[in-house]
Formats: structure tokens, C-alpha cells, sequence
């Protein structure tokens, strides 16, 4: 057998072991890049910045924690900018397993260090099952689709929701998704009700939703967690996504490295069978 | 009349919400029956969720009790779905008619356990294990993506050797290093990946997919509404 059969034939777990240091190695050697932007971050980092300070904001959580890699820096970006501008946030998630108790988590870190006061600084309702009825429903009335809040505390209760009563009280929604909620969101609550909406979505998601941004339907884009290092950047804060950047750059140079390797063995290997035919 | 009744709640249900679309749900009566059909669908939601629950329970203890192929794990499954499940649902205060009594038999210094808030049993559970669970299992793919970019992604033809290059592209594009390196070969090829491939090839075939999917979902619920399509009624 070959040089080239033997990279052929390169036993797995020498990839899996490269990764893992591709991976670790980062993070164990401290490394930074710079971030570059792209205009679907900034676009949605100004459409969020333009937004009179003390506005009402909704922002979701509709991602399960797998993703959270993502996910997670861009609604710690978010919340940083919006309260920084003392914004009132409502947050809600169309997801059951994670997105209420991820909100529930986030928010509060987020919150108590920038001093703000739950129920009158922010709520989180939590989740409602079917989404799209939970859409629909909270154009006429939050209320009829959140009695309470996440934690059980009825929303008369709480003083922000006294004067948050539906989308028309709400100036613009930052869905953070890693599934197809945020087709929902543009399609039911940004085209029927005319509710400007900005997407943070995993890599996966990302591609697709090009598309609603070139229509004006989703105000800005935050593709995977370079997109979330680009929102850590805009709000000048160096988080989880930046760090994580040098694990991904090398990981990425890695998966190209093996693509040509095996590509170039592909190749060689074959050429050696015709010539031997 | 097992097979028309349900056709005629669907027709009528489905018509109803079509022509409340163009009503004022705060001013009309098909505004207000759109709202309230709405507030059923997610009551509806809640109670779906209970019969997945059910049904994971007694397809597991089944199991279980037979002492069937991996019964083990099913058992860890059961005990997984009371552990989150009861915690989360007890009483957080003496203040309902359940926690009184809950309450005159246990201590209340137990309330903070109980409930979905912060450091709650249920709270404890989901950052602690069933969150790292989650995102362990989504980081293994990247293994299996780089064992299968290394094994499977060829040149083969003229159309995977387009694929492969794009491909390779975009995760250049997508990362600080690369993005420097593609910068360094030419100042506006960052700017041309995203204007020509992000913008350009793939938002118009995502685009053709988008709208393809939405005139499918829009012939589907035609036939729902008509009561062509009824395997929601486990029918074909």
C-alpha cells in the first residue's frame, strides 16, 4: 500500500484527534483575530441603536440549548445594548425545552448588572405551545395568550406589561433562532403587522434568511457565532463569540486542509488504479 | 359520520380564520372568534404536550416492565421525565388552595426548590445536565463533519468541484483568519463572497425555495380545508 492509500485510508480517530486540538488549543493558548463586519450586522446593530432610548423591545430566545454556542452571545450582546439604552425588554420563546429557562438565566445576569428591575425594566413571559397561534394571538392582546409571566406572576401584576398590552406597544423584535420560528416571525408578525424584525441565527439558518433581509422583511442578520462576534464587537464587548472565533478559524482551515488532502489522495489513488488497469 | 364531522370543523374553522384576516379583532365578531380560536389552538398545544408526556412514559415503562433490549436507559428516561417534571410543577408559595396544603405537611423553607425559577430544582437540573447533554451531543458533529469533508467531499464531477470551491470559500469568508488571508489576495474578495454567493447564488435559489415551499403549504391547506387531505385523522 502507498503513501496516498494509507492517507486514504487514515484511521478516524486521527481527525477526531485533530479537532479536539484544532479545538482546545485556542483556548488553552489564549488567541484573538479581528473581527471583520459584515452590512446585514450593522444593519441591525443601527436599526436597534436608532430606537429612542426607553423603547420597548421583544427579544427571543427560540433556540434549544444545543445551540446555545451561537446563540446565547448574540442575546447577551442584545441585552447589553438595549439596556445600556435603557430599553424595556419583554423576551418570550416559542421553544419548550430551553428558551424560557436560558431567557430566565441570561436576563437576570444580564439585568442585575446593569441595575435593572424585573417587571419594570423587563419580563419574560416564558413559552406558550403552537407558535403561530401564540403569534397571531399576542397582535390583539399579550394577555390572552400570557396570563403570567414565566415564574407564574400574573402580567396585571406587573408594572412594564400595564403598558405593553400588544405589538402596536413594542417598536421592534430581535428574534435570536436556531430553527424555522423566525419564518414566522417575518412572515405572520413583520408582513401582517408591520413590525420591524432583526434575526441572530445559527450558521445552518443563516443562508436562507438572505433572502427576507434583501426584501426588507427582517432588518439585519447575525449569521452563527461569527455574527454574534460581530454584535460583541458593535457593542464593544469581547464575549463568548469573539473567544470562540480562534477555535472555529482553525477548525474551519482544518475541514479545508482535509477536503484538499483528500481530494489530492482521491486523485492520486485513482490515477495509480488506471494506470495499473 | 366519524370521517365528515371532523372535515366540517376543519372547513369551517379553516374559512373562518381565512376571512377574520381581513376584520379588526377589536371591532368585528369574526375578529373576536379569530381570537378566540387562536387562544384555543395554543390550549389545544398545551394539552399535546401533556399526551407526549403520557406517551413517553408508558412506551418506556413498558418496556421496562418486559425487561426488553436496553430497558436500562428507558428507565433513565422515565426517571428523567418525573425528576424534571414534578419539582417543576410543585407549589412555589402557600398562597393557592395546593400549596396550603402542601405547605401544612412540608416545611416552607422548601418553596425555592420547586417551580421553574432561578435555582430551582428544575433550574439546577437544565444548566447542569440536560443542557451540557444537549450540547455535547450537537459538538459531536463537527467531528463527524470533518471526518466526512476528509472521506466524502470529491471533486468528482464539474458541479461537486463548484460545490467544493464555494464551500471552501465560504468558510474562509466566515472566520477571522481567513477572512484576513482572502483580504490579503485581494482587498474586495470578502465583499464579493458576500455580494455574489451570500447575496447573489444563494439568495436566489433560497429564494425559489421559499416560494416553492410556500405554494406547497398553500395547495396542502387547500386540501385540508376541502377534505382531500385527511391523514390528520391517522387516514390516507
Amino acid at each position: 500500500m502507498g503513501f496516498w492509500d494509507k492517507v486514504s485510508n487514515i484511521d478516524r480517530r486521527w481527525i477526531y484527534l485533530m479537532v479536539a486540538v484544532a479545538t482546545f488549543f485556542p483556548m488553552i493558548v489564549v488567541m484573538q483575530f479581528p473581527v471583520e463586519l459584515t452590512p446585514e450586522a450593522v444593519q441591525l446593530y443601527e436599526a436597534i441603536d436608532n430606537l429612542p432610548d426607553s423603547s420597548v423591545v421583544m427579544l427571543t430566545f427560540d433556540y434549544y440549548p444545543s445551540a446555545m454556542a451561537e446563540t446565547r452571545p448574540m442575546s447577551i450582546a442584545a441585552l447589553r445594548h438595549m439596556f445600556s439604552k435603557d430599553m424595556k425588554v419583554v423576551t418570550v420563546s416559542n421553544i419548550p425545552l430551553g428558551g424560557p429557562t436560558i431567557a430566565e438565566d441570561v436576563t437576570r445576569s444580564i439585568a442585575k448588572e446593569y441595575g435593572k428591575e424585573y417587571g419594570v425594566d423587563y419580563v419574560n413571559l416564558g413559552y406558550r405551545a403552537n407558535y403561530v397561534a401564540v403569534m397571531h394571538g399576542l397582535a390583539t392582546s399579550i394577555e390572552s395568550i400570557f396570563k403570567a409571566d414565566f415564574t407564574g406572576t400574573p402580567l396585571k401584576d406587573l408594572p412594564l406589561m400595564q403598558d405593553v398590552k400588544n405589538y402596536n406597544d413594542i417598536e421592534f423584535i430581535f428574534v435570536v433562532a436556531d430553527n424555522a420560528t423566525i419564518d414566522y416571525w417575518i412572515s405572520i408578525v413583520n408582513a401582517q403587522y408591520n413590525i420591524p424584525v432583526g434575526g441572530g441565527v445559527t450558521a445552518v439558518v443563516a443562508p436562507k434568511m438572505y433572502a427576507f433581509v434583501e426584501a426588507k422583511q427582517l432588518t439585519g442578520l447575525l449569521g452563527g457565532m461569527k455574527g454574534a462576534a460581530e454584535y460583541e464587537r458593535l457593542v464593544k464587548i469581547s464575549g463568548s463569540a469573539t473567544r470562540g472565533m480562534a477555535s472555529q478559524s482553525l477548525v474551519h482551515f482544518l475541514i479545508i486542509f482535509f477536503v484538499i488532502i483528500g481530494n489530492v489522495a482521491y486523485f492520486v489513488t485513482r490515477k495509480h488504479e488506471k494506470g495499473q488497469k | 359520520m366519524r370521517n365528515t364531522l371532523p372535515v366540517i370543523i376543519a372547513f369551517l374553522a379553516g374559512i373562518a380564520m381565512v376571512i377574520s384576516f381581513f376584520f379588526n379583532p377589536e371591532r368585528t365578531v369574526l375578529g373576536t372568534f379569530q381570537e378566540n380560536l387562536l387562544q384555543w389552538v395554543t390550549i389545544v398545544g398545551g394539552f399535546t404536550l401533556v399526551l407526549g408526556v403520557f406517551s413517553i412514559v408508558r412506551v418506556n415503562a413498558r418496556a421496562v416492565s418486559r425487561r426488553s433490549d436496553g430497558w436500562f436507559y428507558k428507565l433513565a428516561t422515565v426517571i428523567s421525565v418525573f425528576a424534571m417534571a414534578i419539582p417543576s410543577i410543585m407549589p412555589t408559595s402557600a398562597n393557592s388552595a395546593f400549596g396550603k396544603v402542601f405547605y401544612s405537611i412540608f416545611p416552607i423553607s422548601w418553596a425555592g426548590a420547586f417551580g421553574t425559577g432561578p435555582d430551582s430544582i428544575y433550574d439546577w437540573l437544565f444548566n447542569y445536565v440536560d443542557s451540557p447533554m444537549m450540547e455535547t451531543m450537537f459538538a459531536t458533529l463537527a467531528f463527524y463533519i470533518a471526518s466526512a469533508a476528509y472521506r466524502a467531499f470529491r471533486a468528482r464531477s464539474a458541479e461537486a468541484t463548484l460545490l467544493l470551491i464555494t464551500a471552501c470559500l465560504v468558510m474562509l469568508w466566515r472566520v477571522p483568519i481567513g477572512e484576513a488571508l482572502l483580504r490579503g489576495i485581494d482587498v474586495r474578495i470578502p465583499d464579493y463572497i458576500n455580494m455574489f454567493v451570500m447575496n447573489g447564488f444563494n439568495l436566489s435559489v433560497q429564494r425559489g425555495i421559499i416560494i416553492g415551499a410556500a405554494l406547497g403549504m398553500a395547495s396542502m391547506s387547500l386540501r385540508i380545508l376541502l377534505g382531500i387531505e385527511r391523514t390528520y385523522m391517522g387516514k390516507g
